[in-house]
């Protein structure tokens, strides 16, 4: 398969996520997470046509895929439904079990793949309060399947200590255990591992230099000495980003400040109106 | 038996100081209506326990109703934070009870097997426990492992947007079901509001009338977050508040909402 030459960062990274599946597995998707989501239904329509998602937003499993929404997400999952389920059957019975594979997007990052989702600063005098963690210190103690995400790679998220601690990363003396911790951090600027135990640069993508990755992460970074550019995504896998699996753009949101977003939802919101009306959604 | 309520002797039923929990998740059939009621009375110092908190939510915060918050994600999804959350938690305006998904629903568990606690492997060797005092560890008799015992938890009044309920309470739920079971098993009084409600439903359903307190009919009462299949999100809604909040204009959105709030002009035919 031809490679592409014509790809942005959001298509390589949700490539990234898609080479990361595996024919058959359960694929957990959380709250907002868009380049997962078309990650995930990439490897579905590529190499992996039998796995099965489990989505946070409808509280289902379902096997079929349809192209990402925004304000119609509902029409992806409860439209394409194998199984309703309650949450706490997800969380009590389902969850310490099937341990889906499952990819966070942390708000701080350590060097040992732990990582924050609930305050930045001090707890009870925060500089900002984060909508909180879900699920995350309820997995990442014992999942085999913790993958790490950062649309945004820099010293604010990349840090040498974190404010707390709400996801487990590699076991430590102070955090020890038998998980394995993340298996990889797919960034805007590259994918890396946690062989040895501390972050390591595995492949940095198309036109990133292993210094900038360093000036825009907060603590000093291995090197594995295999460091290569990562693969491309083929020709074929970004036609079908861009024209099966999210034709609207919506993965792009994650990688957008605050001020691009917001013009830029309200744009994507007429879009889905738009359709709507012409195709008589509800 | 006729358990049909006005959304206003529903909403007596949430006295100042109680425990309120909410159905739905984050922006998917939320109680809105009911919520724009309550904002109408005077009711204050809420503890309010929702698996996820969304718009609704952040209309209650962001009024100043709510004491303490017990949910293990707050924000508005693909939208962004939740402004007014963000805004008074990071003053440390509303006091957080630092909860998980695992810490919600073993603990409604708890509540609904009659034990004190239930044991899980979440949290352990997280942050949690340093911010959650109250919540301790058990052994396991058998393998000496030590989990985490999550106590269990009080609702006193739940709140459930449903696509149609009936007379008895009786309800149907489709999707993104949430705690919303557990919540109308364990709460001393249970609200169901329905998009519909007729005289006798036929099963099978997923919420049972027997624990229901009342029923409400409110049409849109979920708007403008989505209740599936009937409408979607009201995506320029949730962007219109963003933007009012960022202006500093919470006040002013949340009396344009409770003055026509249930007139939603985008989800009307």
């Amino acid at each position: 398969m031809a490679n592409a030459t014509d790809y942005t960062t959001d298509d390589l990274m949700c490539t990234c996520i898609s080479r990361q599946v595996k024919d058959g597995e359960v694929l957990a998707q959380g709250i907002a997470t868009p380049l997962v989501a078309a990650g995930y239904l990439l490897a579905k329509h590529t190499h992996a046509p039998h796995v099965t998602f489990a989505s946070a937003i409808g509280n289902v499993m379902c096997q079929k895929a349809a192209p990402l929404g925004l304000t119609h997400v509902e029409e992806l999952w409860l439209g394409q439904a194998l199984i309703f389920l309650d949450f706490a059957q997800i969380v009590c019975d389902l969850l310490p079990t099937l341990t889906p594979k499952e990819f966070f997007r942390p708000a701080q990052v350590d060097p040992f793949g732990q990582f924050n989702n609930v305050v930045i600063g001090d707890y009870h005098h925060p500089c900002l309060r984060l909508p909180g963690c879900g699920g995350i210190a309820d997995v990442t103690g014992f999942s085999p399947v913790v993958y790490l995400y950062v649309p945004s790679h820099s010293r604010a998220v990349f840090v040498e200590k974190l404010d707390f601690v709400s996801g487990l990363g590699v076991p430590t003396a102070d955090r020890p255990g038998q998980r394995p911790g993340p298996r990889l951090l797919i960034s805007e600027l590259g994918v890396f591992d946690y062989v040895g135990g501390r972050m390591r640069l595995h492949s940095y993508h198309r036109g990133v230099t292993v210094e900038r990755i360093r000036q825009k992460t907060g603590f000093v970074l291995e090197l594995d000495p295999d460091a290569h550019e990562t693969p491309p995504p083929t020709a074929e896998e970004v036609r079908l980003l861009r024209e099966v699996i999210d034709p609207l753009g919506i993965r792009e949101l994650e990688r957008m400040s605050g001020a691009q977003r917001r013009p830029r939802m309200r744009e994507l919101v007429r879009q889905e109106r738009d359709r709507k009306h012409r195709e008589g959604w509800k | 038996m006729n358990k049909v309520l006005s959304l206003d002797q529903a909403v007596s039923y949430v006295r100042s100081g109680c425990t309120l929990g909410l159905g739905g998740m984050t922006l998917y059939r939320r109680p809105v209506a009911f919520v724009r009621a309550l904002l109408r009375a005077n009711v204050t110092d809420l503890t309010l326990l929702a698996l996820t908190c969304g718009y609704e939510s952040d209309l209650l915060v962001g009024a100043r109703r709510v004491r303490r918050l017990r949910t293990c994600y707050f924000g508005l999804e693909g939208f962004g934070l939740a402004p007014m959350f963000t805004l008074r938690a990071t003053a440390g305006e509303v006091e957080i009870v630092e909860e998980t998904e695992a810490s919600l629903a073993f603990g409604l568990r708890a509540r609904l097997a009659g034990v004190g606690f239930m044991p899980s492997l979440a949290w352990l060797g997280t942050d949690l426990p340093k911010v959650r005092p109250d919540v301790k560890t058990v052994t396991d008799p058998y393998s000496g492992q030590e989990y985490t015992a999550f106590p269990a938890l009080h609702v006193d009044v739940a709140v459930i947007h449903a696509q149609e309920a009936d007379w008895l309470g009786n309800a149907r739920l489709i999707g993104n079901l949430g705690l919303d079971q557990e919540l109308a098993a364990v709460a001393e009084h249970v609200i169901v509001t329905a998009e519909r409600v007729v005289e006798e439903l036929c099963g099978p359903l997923e919420l049972p009338g027997f624990p229901v307190t009342g029923v409400v009919e409110a049409p849109h009462g979920a708007w403008p977050t989505s209740c599936y299949p009937d409408y979607g999100l009201d995506g320029d809604e949730l962007l219109d508040y963003i933007d009012a909040c960022s202006a500093g204009e919470f006040d002013a959105y949340l009396e344009r909402v409770l003055t026509n709030g249930s007139a939603p002009l985008s989800t009307k035919p």
